[in-house]
């Protein structure tokens, strides 16, 4: 195991580890831009050069291998005066146009500019103009002028996705990222180009103008595309969600996400449910309308004819409050579950189960759950075997025809109780409406398809009455005089992880 | 013990003569009446002005109201980069951004609205401002609204007050020298 010495301190990594990730292990930063984790090294952007002991010049970090008794520096005036020639190299063409770009603020090419060049250009000739604002796929927007050719975009496309329909076209001066002949960038995965890509050359035609990135804030999130459960970045202003970007989770999704999955983001503001609603009256706080519906619950939910509608689009929390809110006010009243319907998957990692905690939903509801989904209770409606039926989210993996014949089902039920974040198109025909929250709204927790227990945080407040499911089920409780077993998030997150880590380890 | 400074001051002693007023008034009106007959005749002690008929020149750095520049072909100048709206401290900059047809232009505001009830006019709006856009040089004090909407400026009453910027677009080429 090679020990070196880099800007005097001592660090001691694997053979074969390069320079730049050692001195990322100590917490120095090298300013880069070709180098990415995840793809392989070209280093040709000369950005992260650093000065060697004994090396007759300069050499790239992100390439050059450690070896016993290396003397690293990295911030030597040798090295900040390469990294100033190489800006201003980068530089001689930019546009210098961040007023107008969407990168601005989460730039390399900026802060690097800012941290180490910070000279007046000293260029007298005209600058090589290429394409502009050019739609190089249908979701990604092209600037070939802000482009500093590290093919990053080239590579991902290459070794990541293999669809390989980027390549440098030209030389010199006037190389340009380019599609191959009648292909465009269009993959499943094309955004992620525009995260990896260091400046705005490469930005999504979706957050396109939408907002600066310097006035959102940042909630860890998970994505509700599917059952993988991607690791995101909810990216949030006033209020309103405003993009996800991949968050690094190596046991998940690493740096990547779907585009798919990319935009579930305008879902959360979508069809919302606007107010509580319990028969015909919808001016009603939620104390008042919890005591009106647990008195109608009371009154009609018992016996037989009753049934609950659980959903794998509902976090872990809201589905265990779920399960103890059927024993104490349903009696006990048989389960069904819901969700979207499946789709296509894909080997790298879209799944084919497009809802975000199915697995959780068996997990908690027991896997026979499974079998009672929403085209059994379609049948059960029917037959007219059910009178009561109370629904935690409003998402059917029915087809229109299905839907219409749910529709007419429903509208003979004695009592209809939807507690939902959306209309769904069942509003209108339920006796009782309860808006409860996103998951951009509630802290609380999915199990993904390999059966990882993953959690999200409330970005920000709902704008309409909606609680979060939990809190609902405890508020209806009250409202018949009744406890639940926990009455605030902690406790009940604390149950659920208690029978999630007895539940692995009885499987083990 | 501790000793008092204390000075006795006097009564003054008022005779009929002062008691009266009257020879004080007359020598006050005396006065009012010289300077207003000085003031009609010549109008060379005038301290004030006929407000709003006459005005004084403000100094050129005064800040007034919001104006937006426009290019040399008439167009906002503004490109939406939210700077102003992002370091107002007062919050009322609004600006919704829009995609513009020219590819050279690319974004530019399709809304711009101040509202100038709110600004504190401290001109960080100018300062911030990196296409020399927003300026506040037009001369003119906010002056008073009868109606709260009518203190949001939008776009198009910005452009009125506005004119020609005096930076080059891109800025101009050679004009450094190489260092
Ligand atoms: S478009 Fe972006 S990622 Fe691709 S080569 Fe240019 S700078 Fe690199
Ligand atoms: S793969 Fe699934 S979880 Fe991941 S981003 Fe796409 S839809 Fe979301
Ligand atoms: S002058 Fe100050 S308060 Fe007024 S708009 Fe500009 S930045 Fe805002
Ligand atoms: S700072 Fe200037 S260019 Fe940017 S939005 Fe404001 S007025 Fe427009
Ligand atoms: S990061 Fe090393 S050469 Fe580009």
């Amino acid at each position: 195991m090679p020990t070196l010495t880099i800007n005097g301190k001592e660090i001691t990594v694997d053979p074969g580890t390069t320079v730049l990730r050692a001195a990322a292990m100590l917490g120095i930063d090298i300013p880069h831009f070709c180098y990415h984790p995840a793809l392989s090294v070209p280093a040709n952007c000369r950005m992260c050069l650093v000065e060697i002991e004994k090396a007759r010049k300069l050499e790239p970090s992100c390439y050059a291998k450690v070896g016993e008794g290396m003397v690293v520096h990295t911030e030597s005036p040798k090295v900040i005066a390469a990294r100033r020639a190489v800006l201003e190299f980068i530089l001689v063409n930019h546009p210098v146009d961040c007023p107008i770009c969407d990168q601005a603020g989460e730039c390399k090419l900026q802060d690097y500019y800012v941290a180490y060049d910070s000279q007046p250009s000293r260029v007298a000739v005209p600058k090589v103009g290429k394409a502009k604002a050019y739609p190089i796929g249908p979701r990604v927007v092209f600037d070939g002028e802000r482009c500093i050719l590290c093919t990053r975009c080239v590579r991902f496309c290459d070794e990541i996705t293999g669809t390989s329909e980027l390549t440098v076209a030209e030389r010199g001066d006037h190389s340009e990222i380019r599609t191959f002949p009648g292909k465009e960038l269009d993959n499943p995965y094309s955004m992620n180009v525009t995260d990896i890509c260091p400046v705005g050359a490469l930005t999504t035609r979706d957050f396109r103008f939408k907002c600066r990135v310097w006035l959102m804030s940042s909630t860890d999130s998970i994505c509700t595309g599917c059952a993988k459960g991607c690791n995101v970045h909810l990216e949030h202003f006033q209020g309103e969600a405003q993009r996800y970007r991949p968050r690094f989770n190596p046991e998940v999704n690493e740096y990547w996400m779907c585009d798919a999955g990319r935009m579930s983001y305008l879902e959360l503001h979508a069809d919302r449910l606007p107010s509580l609603r319990v028969l015909e009256d919808s001016e009603l706080s939620w104390p008042r309308a919890a005591r009106k519906v647990a008195a109608l619950l009371g009154e009609k939910a018992t016996g037989e004819g009753v049934a609950f509608v659980a959903s794998a689009q509902s976090s872990c929390e809201g589905l265990m409050a779920g399960r103890e809110f059927v024993r104490t006010m349903l009696d006990d009243a048989p389960v069904f579950w819901t969700g979207r319907p499946d789709g296509d998957g894909d080997a790298f990692l879209i799944r084919a189960d497009k809802n975000p905690n199915r697995a959780g939903l068996a997990g908690i509801f027991g896997v026979e759950v499974l079998a009672q989904d929403a085209h059994r209770l379609l049948q059960e409606l029917e037959r007219g075997a059910i009178r009561v039926l109370y629904m935690m989210d409003s998402t059917l993996p029915f087809t229109s025809d299905e839907m219409k014949r749910f529709r007419a089902a429903v509208e003979k039920l004695e009592l209809f109780v939807l507690q939902a974040p959306r209309r769904g198109g069942l509003d209108d025909l339920a006796d009782v409406l309860l808006p409860s929250t996103t998951h951009a709204e509630q802290d609380g927790s999915f199990v993904n398809e390999d059966g990882l227990l993953q959690s999200f945080w409330a970005a920000y407040r709902p704008r309409t009455q909606a609680l979060a499911d939990w809190e609902v089920f405890v508020r209806l409780a009250r409202g018949a005089d009744r406890e639940l077993s926990f009455s605030d998030f902690e406790s009940l997150h604390g149950a659920l992880h208690a029978e999630q880590g007895a539940a692995q380890d009885a499987g083990e | 013990m501790s000793t008092h400074n204390v000075t006795v001051v006097e009564r003054p002693r008022r005779n009929l003569w002062v008691q009266s007023y009257l020879p004080e008034v007359a020598k006050g009106l005396a006065i009012t009446s010289r300077q207003f007959f000085k003031n009609l005749l010549t109008g060379s002690d005038i301290q004030t002005v006929q407000y709003p008929e006459v005005k004084r020149d403000y100094p050129l750095r005064y800040r007034g109201l919001h104006r937006l520049t426009y290019r040399d072909d008439g167009q906002v100048r503004c490109v939406a980069c939210m700077c102003c709206s992002t370091i107002c401290p007062a919050n009322c900059i609004h600006i919704t951004a829009a995609e513009h047809e020219d590819t050279s232009i690319e974004k530019y505001p399709a809304e711009f609205v101040i509202d100038e009830l709110r600004c504190i006019v401290c001109g960080l709006c100018v300062e911030a401002c990196p296409c020399d856009a927003i300026r506040m040089d037009s001369g003119i004090h906010a002056h008073p609204f009868y109606e709260r909407d009518k203190a949001f400026l939008n776009k198009d009453y910005l452009l009125d007050l506005g004119g020609p910027s005096t930076a080059v677009q891109g800025g101009v080429l050679g004009s450094r020298s190489a260092r």
